[in-house]
């Protein structure tokens, strides 16, 4: 049985750091000068201080990444104006899969002919050095986005840069992103990543990972979610991370959002608690529809605006939002800080000072609470010699399971649709370990709004594109 | 190897791309709908869709992009299936299939040059493609 311990299960860097930073592309960095470097950045680089000033309204946080130095550059300043609280750093796709000589071509092409080859900043080829330039005077946090399974060079070379909030972790940026990286090799790779961030912090000065709960964005049950949120808040704890968001995405059901904020919330505090972790700070960050979203900028508008109100009801620690041109592809710096706009504005005017309740909302917390602590308790006793491995036995025999993720050690057992009110049921648990009582509850909560027979793929179309509609 | 009624199907993602979601549901609407499918999943080269149309006699090839990188990918793609006999074999392309926004005549006048049948760029409905299948197939353009 291993469920986390404090302290036990730590990883010994030094063994692969040398490795790591051998490439080429490490251009010399160093821990020592790094950990210089992060104590002369802005305080307000770091998460945890910025969130200790939060007022009323969740913070904003725009997407955003451009291959040359020069355009993030102006990216990042034209965001900043927008209003956005944090600044993304969003990674081209050729770096996120460790293909850095590949991105290096891009960029360059990029540079020379003036249109972008890659769909985000690469990080790696660009280095540490010429990155802290993008921030000079930036007094807010920088977020690195994007996706990588091994992710242990790219974050040392954040870190260096002086971005203090690292987004992944070592299930939600494998099985929604890989095909076929192995899994348990990115638990392991991603417990460098915790353990670096957890070495580069003070007390004052913590680096803050957060996590990425949409997973595939598709029909995810909300129990399946935060039972890997909760995972990946417990592994990065044991390495001695202290400062960690937990993060969901919009479920399409406004029932359901206000439930899952109210147990992601809570289950997170309690267990870490449970397991010696009091001292963790979590926070909450809710992202907007990362579904299929409509064509139509009225409709994506509304949508936005739509979403925009719920991380205001939920009570939401950060926001991280979409533009009107999602459906489209990469959006343009304008449209970004459009969207950066339009959310603030309809945080301001429809701002609450609490979180929202009703009996519905209520009876739905019950069910998604008691469905994730099954499963959770069901891996906390599962065998291994340490947390990560009973994490990677759960999905080999299918206790997570992850609709719709492409990799190929998902199960793919577990058959979740919409119900009438358009919340996430699960029609087929699979091997997911949630009791009798509570699938039969989800049966009900189906069978009571099915929808008139058709086909299979129609109706999970239907489910999907819902919004898109 | 045993035919479903209608017929064999090759489908993936083309590209570094790993949209599984539609790749799923086009999987399920085939199936549903009487094909044999042979799912190729995630980030395929041109040459795994020509090998895997060869070795299961495919009568049609659904290659999909959703993050736009089809259009670098598909241009040589009707040349691999020259290239290993496969000159009639239907091959259809869908999804999001060019960066950027650009007018749906212009992509599917694009991508028939590539030597394309069909041509489904942000098409929201997957039975429009198999519709067009079943008709293709009843006029026996790949039947081989």
């Amino acid at each position: 049985m291993a469920s986390p311990v404090a302290e036990r299960a730590v990883v010994d860097l030094e063994r692969t750091r040398r490795q790591v930073l051998s490439h080429p592309l490490a251009r010399g960095l160093a821990y020592d000068e790094t950990r210089e470097f992060l104590a002369a950045v802005p305080l307000r680089r770091f998460p945890h201080a910025a969130y200790a000033q939060r007022a009323a309204l969740p913070y904003i946080q725009p997407r955003g990444g451009v291959p040359t130095f020069e355009a993030q550059h102006r990216l990042t300043r034209q965001l900043s104006a927008a209003g956005a609280d944090f600044l993304p750093l969003t990674i081209d796709s050729y770096t996120r899969h460790n293909e850095y000589e590949t991105a290096t071509q891009l960029l360059r092409r990029s540079e020379d002919e003036g249109r972008d080859y890659l769909n985000g900043y690469p990080l790696v080829s660009h280095g540490h050095e010429l990155t802290r330039e993008l921030y000079v005077g930036v007094e807010k946090p920088i977020s690195l986005r994007h996706g990588t399974p091994d992710a242990r060079l790219l974050a040392e070379i954040a870190l260096a840069s002086g971005i203090a909030e690292i987004e992944g972790g070592g299930i939600c940026y494998c099985l929604p992103y890989s095909e076929g990286f192995p899994l348990d090799r990115c638990l392991l790779y991603w417990q460098y990543v915790d353990r670096l961030c957890a070495i580069h912090s003070t007390p004052e000065r913590p680096v803050h990972r957060e996590s990425f709960g949409p997973l595939s964005a598709t029909l995810v049950p909300p129990a399946i979610a935060i039972a890997v949120q909760v995972i990946e808040a417990l592994l990065a704890a044991e390495q001695g991370v202290k400062s960690f968001a937990v993060s969901f995405g919009q479920t399409g059901s406004l029932i359901q959002d206000l439930a899952t904020a109210k147990v992601l919330r809570g289950l997170t505090a309690r267990c870490l608690s449970e397991f010696g972790f009091a001292d963790v700070r979590s926070y909450l960050v809710y992202h907007q529809w990362m579904g299929q979203f409509p064509h139509a900028r009225e409709r994506a508008a509304a949508l936005i605006a739509g979403s925009s109100l719920v991380a205001g009801v939920i009570g939401a620690d950060k926001v991280v939002v979409k533009t009107v041109d999602e459906a489209l592809g990469v959006p343009r710096p304008e449209v970004n800080a459009e969207a950066v706009d339009t959310v603030r504005y309809v945080l301001d005017i429809f701002s609450c000072a609490a979180p929202l309740g009703s009996p519905l909302v209520e009876r739905e917390a019950e069910l998604i609470e008691s469905e994730a602590r099954s499963i959770l308790d069901a891996i906390f006793d599962l065998p291994g010699d340490v947390f990560w491995q009973s994490v990677f036995r759960a999905f080999q025999i299918g206790y997570l399971d992850v609709p719709f993720s492409p990799h190929a050690d998902n199960a793919n057992r577990l058959v979740s649709m919409r119900d009438a009110n358009r919340s996430i049921r699960i029609a087929d648990r699979g091997s997911v370990p949630i009791s009798d009582v509570d699938a039969r509850r989800e049966q009900e909560l189906l069978s009571a709004s099915k929808a008139p027979a058709g086909k299979t793929y129609r109706q999970l179309l239907r489910d999907i594109n819902m919004m898109a509609a | 190897m045993s035919d479903r009624e209608h017929g064999r199907v090759v489908i993936g993602v083309i590209g570094d791309d790993i949209h599984v979601v539609g790749n799923r549901i086009m999987q399920l609407a085939l199936e549903e709908s009487g094909f044999q499918v042979f799912n190729l999943r995630t980030r395929n080269r041109p040459d795994h869709f020509s090998q895997a149309a060869l070795e299961t006699n495919a009568h049609a090839v659904f290659v999909s992009s959703l993050n736009g990188e089809g259009e670098h990918w598909c241009a040589g793609l009707r040349q691999k299936f020259v290239d290993v006999g496969l000159d009639r074999v239907l091959l259809y392309v869908g999804g999001n299939i060019v960066v950027g926004k650009r007018a749906k005549d212009e992509v599917t006048a694009l991508f028939r040059g590539y030597g394309f049948d069909r041509v489904y760029h942000q098409e929201p409905d997957i039975g429009v493609a198999i519709a067009d299948l079943l008709e293709d197939l009843q006029r026996g353009q790949s039947r081989r």
